[in-house]
């Protein structure tokens, strides 16, 4: 049995305020996670956090321009292939420390193909782990809020 | 009898020309029909391009305009003016713009945006001090023995046009202890006051026409609005 969701996604909220303040606060939603993938390393935060702050930004977007809007910026095509792409970076990183003779995810085996020092090695390292983490992340989120908001039917 | 035949030969000769001539202005006005039709087409395919032009310098100027603010926001947050995190920055900046430049932006008006932010300067500082005047209001309103509450919602018919400015004067209304925006609908705000005071101040419009000063509307005209106006008429012409 198929369950239709009871709210329609498409529909755009009618309340100026809503509207206006998310149109506001959307980029700069964005460029904090990425600011909180990007320094990650460094400070509090990292790939699955600034993943979900993101995710969080176009689930806004959904709830506020409806589903059209956001599907015009982020299509389930290109969704699933991120949600993927994520989990291969993470992977991909891992394994390449395991070709490189170290352990999985150990990163200062990097050095040999990056050249810059063991230290810094390390930190490229789970630099380009947590953006993989991050991008898997939001793939995911927006992909279960999609799913739930359309009621698990394809867009026509 | 060979008169006759005569006579029904040039009457068939003549029909025959009459239809011909017929079919021929028919096909010449087919003609016609299609040659305007394709310079019609011609000059809408020309409109397009000019206008997909238009579009994509005002896409241009919005996808700029929302890098720059969203760069000043990242180097604020950031912290680490290295090379490397400058470049990430750039990197995410780029992105982000990408994907909602035209949200920041949605309708801009031209050359506006310096005056907007001028004029919203100075009025922060009245909001504060109308807060401040609010919020020891309220607080008599809570310490005095006697009851004085009385709560109420007031709704009024607002001159503001585009939705920031709905917005500015909804946020400061809730702003203000006392009064809260309820809803806005189609121009029509519904506010709850806390008694009979605030609403009063509220329905003197002040704080309206401050909002509608800030963002140069109703019948706010100024000096510089209208040399704001002044190159889009010189467009026009």
């Amino acid at each position: 049995m198929i369950i239709k969701s009871t709210v329609d996604m498409t529909r755009q909220s009618d309340d100026v305020i809503v509207k206006t303040l998310s149109r506001l606060l959307i980029p700069f939603i964005q460029i904090y996670a990425l600011y909180v993938i990007a320094h990650g390393h460094y400070s509090p935060g990292g790939g699955f956090q600034g993943g979900v702050i993101l995710g969080a930004s176009l689930i806004l977007l959904v709830i506020t321009y409806g589903l059209d809007n956001a599907l015009r910026r982020m299509t389930e095509r290109l969704n699933t292939i991120l949600c993927s792409l994520g989990v291969f970076i993470y992977a991909g990183i891992g394994l390449l420390c395991v070709i490189l003779g170290g352990n999985y995810l150990d990163y200062k085996e990097l050095d040999q193909i990056l050249h810059v020092g063991i230290a810094q090695a390390r930190s490229l390292g789970i630099l380009g782990v947590e953006v993989g983490v991050g991008i898997a992340v939001m793939a995911v989120m927006v992909s279960i809020f999609l799913d739930i908001a359309t009621g698990g039917l394809p867009k026509k | 009898m060979e008169v006759t035949i005569l006579v029904q030969a040039a009457d068939e000769s003549f029909r025959i020309l009459e239809e011909s001539r017929n079919r021929a202005r028919q096909v010449l006005d087919t003609a016609a029909r299609l040659t305007s039709e394709a310079q019609i087409l011609q000059r809408k395919r020309v409109e397009a391009i000019f206008k997909g032009a238009k579009q994509t310098k005002a896409d241009v100027i919005k996808f700029i305009s929302t890098f720059i603010l969203l760069m000043g926001f990242w180097l604020l947050l950031s912290g680490h003016y290295d090379l490397f995190h400058i470049s990430i920055g750039v990197l995410c900046c780029g992105l982000v713009s990408h994907i909602s430049h035209n949200l920041l932006f949605a309708n801009p008006r031209a050359g506006d945006m310096r005056v907007i932010v001028k004029r919203f300067i100075v009025y922060v500082p009245w909001l504060m001090y109308q807060i401040i005047m609010s919020n020891l209001h309220v607080a008599r309103l809570a310490l005095w023995p006697k009851k004085l509450i009385d709560p109420k919602i007031i709704e009024f018919k607002s001159k503001l046009e585009s939705d920031i400015s709905m917005v500015t004067l909804a946020n400061s209304i809730t702003l203000t202890p006392g009064t809260i925006t309820v809803d806005v609908k189609d121009g029509v705000f519904y506010v709850h006051a806390v008694s009979k005071k605030v609403a009063e101040d509220l329905m003197t419009g002040e704080m309206e026409d401050r909002v509608a000063h800030i963002f140069m509307e109703a019948d706010h005209v100024y000096v510089q609005d209208i040399l704001d106006m002044a190159p889009i008429f010189v467009e026009l012409k």
